[in-house]
């Protein structure tokens, strides 16, 4: 690696060459909410620690990157670069199927797909805003942040027509993933979230897929709460790091 | 701009998801390669699953190695 070079190839992109092959690549993504995601893929350490530099020395600040918690290497190698970690979020995965739990009177549960979207982008500002006005986007994991409202995505929960709760689907060929489940401030507290959750853990058993997952701030304890209610057992975790 | 790489390109099949974030993969010729995941799948929060088809990139240095670029959707 004497000839090693590093190149900028596009605003968010840069390339390490040896020998004009391309022997490593850096990459930074944009969040909605403003953040830059760096990745760098690499076979060999210091050209990754070249790549990282580089990016490092020319974006802009604070910069984040995602791990899996198990991959110590790849994890070693950001630390290396002078990040530190900022958050963990637990994988969870949980049996299809579900406990037979039965909505509340008056409560109404609408299957992915299924809800109208006016209301449905009306009650996703409304928790957007609540977020926003509470613990922050930048506490939610990554999934939920971007996306056209796509009602195909989402498992709603209604009282009186009034749409109260929603669960963010991605629904895969042999999985489930839950992006997100939340109730409007107001209506918390009633068994809205675990109805929700029901509802998804039995429709994706009716489509004869086996588990579904979701990924969850080690700090988010009513999250915790509901979904290990639900059966659900920690699989793994990511670390976002961070370098301000 | 140069775009030869350092890396083999193949399809392959997921065959074990392994606890330090690494996978089994089994490409066409039978060979079954270690690989983990490449940061921008990481960064999307794409699930590998056994079973998945995968686009597997091979290094040149350690052909018993992989990183997977890509999960097809079955």
């Amino acid at each position: 690696m004497n000839t090693l070079v590093i190149t900028r190839v596009a605003e968010r992109q840069w390339h390490a060459l040896d020998d004009d092959l391309v022997v490593g690549r850096g990459d930074a993504s944009p969040r909605p909410d403003g953040r830059l995601f760096l990745s760098v893929d690499a076979w060999h350490d210091d050209v990754f620690a070249r790549l990282a530099e580089a990016m490092l020395a020319t974006l802009p600040r604070p910069l984040h990157t995602v791990v899996d918690e198990a991959d110590v290497d790849l994890r070693t190698r950001w630390v290396q670069a002078g990040l530190t970690t900022r958050r963990r979020e637990w994988e969870y995965v949980m049996p299809s199927g579900g406990d037979g739990t039965v909505p509340t009177p008056g409560l109404t549960l609408l299957p992915a797909g299924t809800a109208e979207l006016d209301p449905l982008r009306h009650l996703d500002r409304t928790i957007r805003a609540e977020i926003e006005a509470t613990i922050g986007w930048d506490q939610m994991p990554a999934a939920v942040l971007s996306r056209p409202l796509d009602p195909t995505h989402y498992a709603v929960a209604t009282e009186l027509d009034d749409y109260v709760g929603l669960a963010r689907l991605a629904l895969l060929p042999r999985h489930t993933k839950i992006g997100l489940i939340a109730v409007r401030s107001d209506r918390r507290r009633r068994g809205i979230a675990r109805a929700l959750l029901a509802e998804i853990l039995a429709a994706t058993h009716a489509r004869g897929v086996g588990t579904v997952s979701a990924d969850v701030h080690e700090a988010n304890t009513a999250a915790i709460a509901l979904f290990e209610a639900a059966g659900a057992h920690r699989t793994g975790s990511n670390l976002e790091l961070v370098i301000r | 701009m140069p775009k030869a790489t350092d890396g083999i390109q193949l399809e392959g099949t997921v065959l074990e998801c392994l606890r330090d974030a690494k996978f089994r993969v089994e490409l066409p010729n039978g060979h079954i390669v270690l690989a983990h995941i490449s940061g921008k799948i990481r960064k999307n929060y794409i699930k590998i699953l056994p079973f998945d088809r995968v686009l597997v990139e091979l290094s040149q240095y350690d052909l018993t190695r992989g990183r997977i670029l890509f999960r097809y959707r079955n």
